[in-house]
C-alpha cells in the first residue's frame, strides 16, 4: 500500500535576535515499509505576517531584568496546509521557547505567543533564587507549566489514582479527529513531512479524583533542565526563599481541573498538580 | 555623518523595525542539498531529500526550499558512493551533503547500542573497530572513577577536548592553562546545519598533539573504547562525558559518565603519547543544529579527582 502526504507551509521564526522566514513544500511516501519524501515544487504559500513574533519577543525581553538574563529565546509563528489519503485540513502554530538565567541557575520556558503569563511569575522566583540545590520539600505544589511537561513522560507510568488521557479536538498527521483515549493511542503525530509518523497520546491531560490544592504548600514554578524520565529539576518557591531541588515524581496527590495547553510532545494540558 | 534625504531618513524609520542583531551588510546567500538514508541490516528503510535556499540581509534569514541541481547532483553522487560501503551487519545511516558553505558525506554505524560516525573513506576500518568492541559485553557492577587513570584510546581524548575547549571557546569563555605539551588546534567558524538555521560560530576540527609528553599508566585502570556523547554546560563552565565502552582490570565495563567542570579537566589531564589518532565520530549538537566535528588526539591519559 502506498500512502502520500503533502504539506506547505510557511513560519517565522524570532531566533535569538534574527528573523528567520521558511517557505517550504513537500511530499512524503510511505510504502512497503520504506519511508521516502522530498521537497515538492508548487505554488509555494503565502509568506506568514512577522508582527506578531517581533512583537512578542520584544514584550518577552521588556519582562527580564537584572540579576536575569534571556540566554535563549525563540518565537515562532506559521501556518501550514495538508493532505492525506484525500484529506485536507490546515493548521496554525505558534510556539515561544525561552531559556532565562540567573547565575548558574537556568529556567526553561515552552509556551505559545498567546500565554505569556508564565514568564514573570517564573522571573519573580528565579531573580531571588538561591543558587544551591536543597531538599525538596516533602509536600509540594507543581505549577501547570511544569506539569505540562511531565505528562508525556507519565504515558503508561501514571500512578493509579490518576489517569491519562488523550484529549478528543482537532486533528492528526493523518487527517484523521483526535479521539479521546487513555490507550492504544489511535492518533498520528507528524510534526513535519521530514519525519515518518508515528502513533503516540496527543494533547494530554492528567484526571485525577482529587481536584483541591492546598494553595500553601510551595511551588515548582519552572523547570531548570529537561526532564529525566519521571526525574524533575525544578525551581521551587515557598514563599520565603526560591531554590533549586531535584524531584522524583512517585505520588500525585490532587489535579486541578482547570489546565492550559503547552507545547510538550504532542500537546499536552498543564493543570496545577500537588504531589 | 547623518544621511538627512527623505530616502536616509525612510531607512532609518525601516531600521528601528528590525531585529537588534540585524545585520547590516549586503545579502549573502547559502544554498544546500541532502540526501539521508536509513539502512537496517542492508535493507532500505528511509531516505529524505531536501534543498533549500537562505538569503541573509539586514532584516534576517529568508529560506525557500529551492533546488539548486549542481547540489543535487553533488549529494547524489556521494551517497551512491556511500551505499557501497554500506556493511551489512548494522543500523546504518548515510547523510550526504553539498552546500556553499561545504560538503561532507558522514556514515553512522549501529552496532548493538554502540556507534561510530565515519566516512566512505574510513568505513571499513572503523567497522571493524566497532564490531570489536561491541562483541564484548560488560560485566561486573559499576566502579568509582575518581582517582583511577583513565587512558583515552581510539583518538577519544578528542571528545574530552572538544567539550572542554571547544565549546569554551564558542562560548567565549577565559582561556585556561593546559599541559605544556599538549598542542590543543580548534578551528571555529560560522556554520549551519540546513538552510532553515541562523548560522553560529561552531568547531570544523579539534586536533590535539602532543609534544615530549609525560605517560606513566598505573595499574588497574580504565581504557576508554568509545564515547556515546558529550555536553557542555556553559552556565557551570561542566563537562559531561557518556562513556559507552571501556575495560578495566580485564573487563568490559558498564556504560558510565564523567562530569567534571573544564578546570577540572585541565587539572586531571597527566600524559599522552604517539602520534593523533582520527576518533571515529563526533557529531556535534548545539541550538537543535546537528553538525560533523572531526577529531584527532593522541592516546591520553587522565586522573580526576
Amino acid at each position: 500500500m502506498r500512502e502520500f502526504y503533502r504539506k506547505r507551509g510557511s513560519v517565522v521564526r524570532w531566533e535569538n535576535g534574527t528573523l528567520v522566514r521558511v517557505t517550504e513544500s513537500g511530499v512524503a511516501i510511505e510504502e512497503d515499509g520504506v519511508f521516502t519524501c522530498h521537497p515538492e515544487r508548487r505554488e509555494g504559500p503565502p509568506a506568514y505576517e512577522d508582527t506578531r513574533v517581533i512583537e512578542v519577543a520584544r514584550t518577552i525581553e521588556s519582562m527580564i531584568e537584572p540579576p536575569l538574563r534571556i540566554e535563549r529565546l525563540i518565537v515562532s509563528d506559521g501556518f501550514a496546509e495538508h493532505e492525506f489519503d484525500g484529506r485536507t485540513w490546515r493548521d496554525e502554530t505558534s510556539r515561544v521557547h525561552c531559556s532565562i538565567v540567573n547565575g548558574r541557575i537556568r529556567a526553561l520556558v515552552d509556551s505559545t505567543a498567546g500565554r505569556l503569563d508564565d514568564i514573570p511569575r517564573i522571573a519573580v522566583s528565579l531573580a531571588r533564587a538561591e543558587q544551591h540545590e536543597r531538599e525538596p520539600p516533602p509536600r509540594l505544589r507543581v505549577a501547570p507549566n511544569v506539569t505540562a511537561a511531565l505528562l508525556p513522560s507519565l504515558a503508561g507510568l501514571a500512578p493509579p489514582n490518576v489517569e491519562l488521557l488523550q484529549t478528543a479536538g482537532g486533528i492528526d498527521g493523518k487527517g484523521m479527529p483526535v479521539e479521546e483515549a487513555s490507550a492504544d493511542w489511535p492518533n498520528s503525530y507528524r510534526p513535519s513531512y521530514r519525519i515518518r509518523p508515528v502513533r503516540m497520546p496527543l494533547n494530554l491531560r492528567l484526571r485525577c479524583d482529587v481536584t483541591e490544592i492546598e494553595p500553601d504548600r510551595p511551588l515548582a514554578v519552572a523547570l531548570l533542565a529537561p526532564l529525566d524520565g519521571l526525574t524533575m529539576h525544578v525551581l521551587v518557591d515557598d514563599g520565603r526563599r526560591a531554590f533549586p531541588a531535584t524531584v522524583r515524581v512517585t505520588r500525585i496527590d490532587a489535579v486541578a481541573h482547570e489546565a492550559v495547553w503547552y507545547p510538550y510532545g504532542g500537546g499536552s494540558f498543564g493543570g496545577e498538580m500537588m504531589l | 555623518m547623518t544621511d538627512q534625504t527623505a530616502d536616509g531618513r525612510r531607512r532609518r524609520a525601516e531600521e528601528l523595525q528590525l531585529p537588534p542583531s540585524a545585520i547590516r551588510h549586503p545579502p549573502s546567500a547559502f544554498r544546500s542539498a541532502t540526501r539521508d538514508e536509513l539502512w537496517f541490516h542492508g535493507r532500505l528503510v528511509e531516505s529524505r531529500l531536501s534543498h533549500g535556499e537562505a538569503i541573509h540581509d539586514e532584516r534576517g534569514i529568508t529560506a525557500t526550499d529551492a533546488r539548486d541541481d549542481a547540489l543535487v547532483e553533488r549529494c547524489e553522487r556521494e551517497i551512491e558512493r556511500m551505499r557501497q560501503s554500506i556493511p551489512k551487519d548494522a543500523r546504518v545511516r548515510l547523510i550526504a551533503n553539498a552546500s556553499t558553505g561545504e560538503d561532507s558525506a558522514t556514515m553512522t554505524i549501529g552496532m548493538r547500542g554502540l556507534s561510530i560516525v565515519t566516512s566512505p573513506e574510513h568505513v571499513m576500518r572503523d567497522s571493524e573497530l566497532l564490531r570489536g568492541i561491541a562483541a564484548i559485553e560488560p560485566e561486573g557492577g559499576a566502579i568509582e572513577v575518581r582517582g583511577v587513570p583513565i587512558v583515552w584510546r581510539n583518538g577519544s581524548a578528542a571528545v574530552l577536548l572538544h567539550e572542554a575547549i571547544g565549546h569554551a571557546m564558542e562560548h567565549d569563555h577565559e582561556p585556561l592553562e593546559w599541559p605544556s605539551w599538549l598542542d590543543a588546534g580548534v578551528s571555529l567558524r560560522m556554520r549551519r546545519a540546513t538552510f532553515r538555521d541562523v548560522p553560529l560560530r561552531r568547531m570544523t576540527e579539534v586536533v590535539a598533539r602532543q609534544s615530549g609528553a609525560p605517560f606513566d599508566v598505573a595499574s588497574p585502570h580504565i581504557d576508554v573504547l568509545l564515547v556515546a556523547g558529550g555536553a557542555y554546560e556553559p552556565l557551570s563552565e561542566t563537562v559531561t562525558l557518556r562513556v559507552a565502552a571501556a575495560d578495566y582490570d580485564g573487563r568490559r565495563l558498564l556504560p558510565f559518565e564523567i562530569r567534571a567542570t573544564r578546570a577540572e579537566v585541565a587539572r586531571a589531564i597527566t600524559g599522552a603519547e604517539g602520534e593523533p589518532i582520527r576518533y571515529p565520530g563526533v557529531v556535534c549538537s548545539r541550538e537543535g543544529q546537528e553538525l560533523v566535528v572531526g577529531s584527532v588526539a593522541p592516546v591520553m591519559l587522565t586522573v580526576f579527582r
